[in-house]
């Protein structure tokens, strides 16, 4: 009886308090990270949130494909590692400005998804996965091909920053800028195709195929689409990333690179925007911060140290919390938050609205 | 050539409506249809044309090859042997979204509805499709004529809510709407009774009858296991056994057609 006084008084309470629109939301979240600058953390620090910021674009470009479109890619780090070359071959050869290598490796990168889409597309679900795999290590072979070294260099290819020209703190800080507002730039592009009426056709395909087909759609063509504008996006990712490691390498076409955006996306949830860019944060805070520094300081005080195996350990890890996440949450942490949040607001309709909400609600929590 | 002016005379003595048209041509017209899966033959040797707003019904014991020839109509699987021609151009072996965009549109047996989509946005998809876009009228929304569909076939109520959410009987007339949104020349349903309580099966004849009466231009073949409802709403009536057409006629004909009754083994063709 007092229990569920509490409960009801509480859920009421959290209801208004969280009554925000998802708007606002999205800005206040955006407000928080322009003002991380400010606070006066470490390079470091704000070089884990910079590649988050990558990492985020990287994982909504797959989820437009994958959890949108229904089309399995598991060789997402080929258009990686194509924006990536492309942007530092350019530089090489012909030392272009970013704001024109920048489109330039977009341009490249798409060009590559319709060439490689063309094959990949017929076939489907889990043989679509294996075909995908395969491109990136045939890259990856190409790129470390030893008569093609004068071209790819031994160790890679070295670029410079974007922001070469500042002191090392001011570099920080804008390439943070930067990549935020490239981040928002593709997540509202991503988030307006997702939902305009070519992103319901991606979804009818997602859903059902052979129905979309009944109803007319040219299914291969909206596929190719899909992975085009996907591996346009990832390989903006994947020039960003080269400016911010300051070197373009071929280990950006390995298998574990290609499981980065799968673990993020279940991490934050599938199917949706702001679940690929919660997941990409807490994927770069869990990796570089509570397994790259907490964790072996912890393990210093014991006079303990980590073994250099330890870095494979950690896709074990990811991994496992990505088949846990799975069962338990398929739905992902974001998602799963803001389906709460949805229940909490029926509960406050209940208090206006009467029973019948109530029932409604009480139905819900059930199932 | 011969061949298609005798069956085109022949069907203008028939029906006696508009004959210089239907003299020239039929708005579908098969010629010996096969499907073979393995070693079973599933369509055999299938002819039979259909014109401009008629309204036909096939119907046949579970397992006659009325789904399969569906597919092979729509282009979900393409014949062994056989012409599909539809407005004088042969449609065979083209894919099921061009045979959409000219014009024939199919529902499934096994309803189809895209599950992450509101119902509304399950049309809308249809009304994406070049034929579908072509279709809506000048000055109106894409949203707006897929909720006048969604009027039409009575689901309005619904159309907000996630397809995965509503009911059978609901999902049934969706797969109608869907069919519908591009305006086909010539719309297949497939068992659209099947699983659909007295009043349901009664709302929807209406409807389909409506339909026809909204759009008369529009062929409509109906494909049922069960005669009785098929009687209201078609002309003419086409029965397959084992793949293979056995009779046609109007409706009267077909119930007290001793062969049909054989086919049947008894079971009485009014309540099968
Ligand atoms: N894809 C298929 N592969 C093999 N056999 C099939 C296939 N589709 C249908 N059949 C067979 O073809 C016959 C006709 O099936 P179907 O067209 O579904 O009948 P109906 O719709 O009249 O009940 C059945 O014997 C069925 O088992
Ligand atoms: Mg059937």
């Amino acid at each position: 009886m007092v229990l569920s006084y509490l409960r009801r008084a509480h859920s009421s309470f959290a209801a208004h308090v969280f009554d925000i629109p998802p708007r606002l939301m999205v800005f206040l979240f955006l407000l928080i990270l322009l003002a991380v600058p400010i606070t006066g953390i470490s390079d470091y620090y704000m070089g884990i949130l910079t590649s988050a910021n990558v990492l985020a674009i990287f994982a909504v470009s797959w989820d437009l494909l994958v959890g949108r479109t229904g089309q399995i890619s598991l060789g997402h780090s080929l258009f990686l590692g194509i924006g990536g070359y492309s942007s530092a071959l350019i530089f090489k050869y012909y030392g272009l400005p970013i704001w024109i290598t920048i489109p330039l490796a977009m341009l490249i990168g798409s060009l590559f998804s319709v060439l490689i889409g063309f094959p990949c597309l017929r076939v489907k679900g889990p043989y679509l996965a294996l075909v995908t795999m395969a491109f990136p290590l045939i890259l990856y072979r190409i790129v470390k091909w030893a008569p093609l070294t004068p071209i790819f260099g031994r160790v890679g290819i070295i670029v410079p920053s974007f922001f070469h020209f500042l002191p090392i703190r001011q570099q920080v800080i804008a390439e943070f800028y930067f990549t935020l507002i490239l981040l928002f730039a593709s997540s509202v592009i991503i988030y307006k195709i997702a939902n305009s009426k070519t992103g319901i056709v991606f979804m009818s395909i997602l859903d059902d195929e052979v129905a979309s087909q009944a109803c007319g759609i040219n299914v291969t063509k909206h596929k190719l689409m899909a992975f085009v504008i996907s591996g346009m996006f990832a390989s903006l990712a994947g020039c960003l990333f080269v400016h911010l490691l300051r070197l373009a390498e071929s280990s950006v076409f390995l298998l574990t690179v290609s499981f980065i955006p799968v673990i993020i996306t279940f991490l934050g949830g599938i199917g949706t925007i702001y679940g690929p860019i919660v997941g990409a944060y807490i994927y770069s805070i869990l990796d570089k911060y509570v397994l790259g520094q907490m964790l072996p300081n912890l393990l210093e005080q014991w006079q303990m140290t980590l073994p250099t195996e330890f870095e494979y350990a950690k896709l074990l890890i990811f991994t496992s919390i990505v088949v846990i996440l799975v069962i338990k949450w398929p739905r992902g942490i974001a998602r799963y938050t803001t389906d709460r949040l949805e229940d909490l607001e029926e509960a406050r309709d209940l208090d206006e609205r009467g029973p019948r909400i109530w029932k409604r609600y009480k139905q819900k929590n059930r199932n | 050539m011969r061949e298609d002016l005798e069956s085109g005379k022949d069907t203008s003595r028939r029906t006696g409506i508009r004959p210089l048209k239907v003299l020239t041509m039929h708005l579908l017209e098969v010629k010996g249809l096969t499907k073979r899966f393995g070693g079973l033959t599933a369509v055999k040797d299938v002819s039979f044309h259909i014109d401009e707003g008629e309204t036909i019904g096939i119907i046949g014991p579970n397992g006659a090859g009325k789904t399969t020839l569906f597919n092979l109509l729509s282009g979900f699987l393409t014949p062994d042997s056989g012409t599909i021609i539809l407005k004088g151009e042969n449609i065979v072996g083209l894919a099921p979204h061009k045979i959409v965009n000219k014009g024939i549109a199919r529902t499934f047996q096994v309803v189809r509805p895209f599950h992450h989509l509101p119902v509304i946005a399950n049309v809308m998809v249809a009304l994406k499709s070049p034929r579908g876009a072509k279709k809506i009228e000048w000055l109106k929304t894409m949203e707006r004529k897929a909720a006048d569909i969604l009027e039409d076939v009575g689901i309005s109520e619904v159309m907000l809510e996630p397809a995965e959410n509503v009911g059978h009987g609901i999902l049934k007339r969706l797969e109608m709407a869907k069919a519908l949104a591009t305006e086909p020349d010539l719309l297949m349903l497939d068992e659209p009774f099947g699983g659909l309580n007295p009043l349901e099966t009664d709302f929807l004849t209406k409807s389909i009858t409506r339909m026809h009466l909204d759009e008369p231009s529009r062929a409509i073949l109906v494909v049922e296991h069960k005669l009785y409802a098929l009687m209201k709403i078609v002309r003419r009536v086409i029965v397959l056994h084992q793949g293979e057409k056995i009779a046609e006629g109007k409706p009267e004909e077909i119930a007290n057609n001793k062969l049909v009754i054989e086919v049947y083994m008894g079971k009485g063709i009014q309540h099968a």
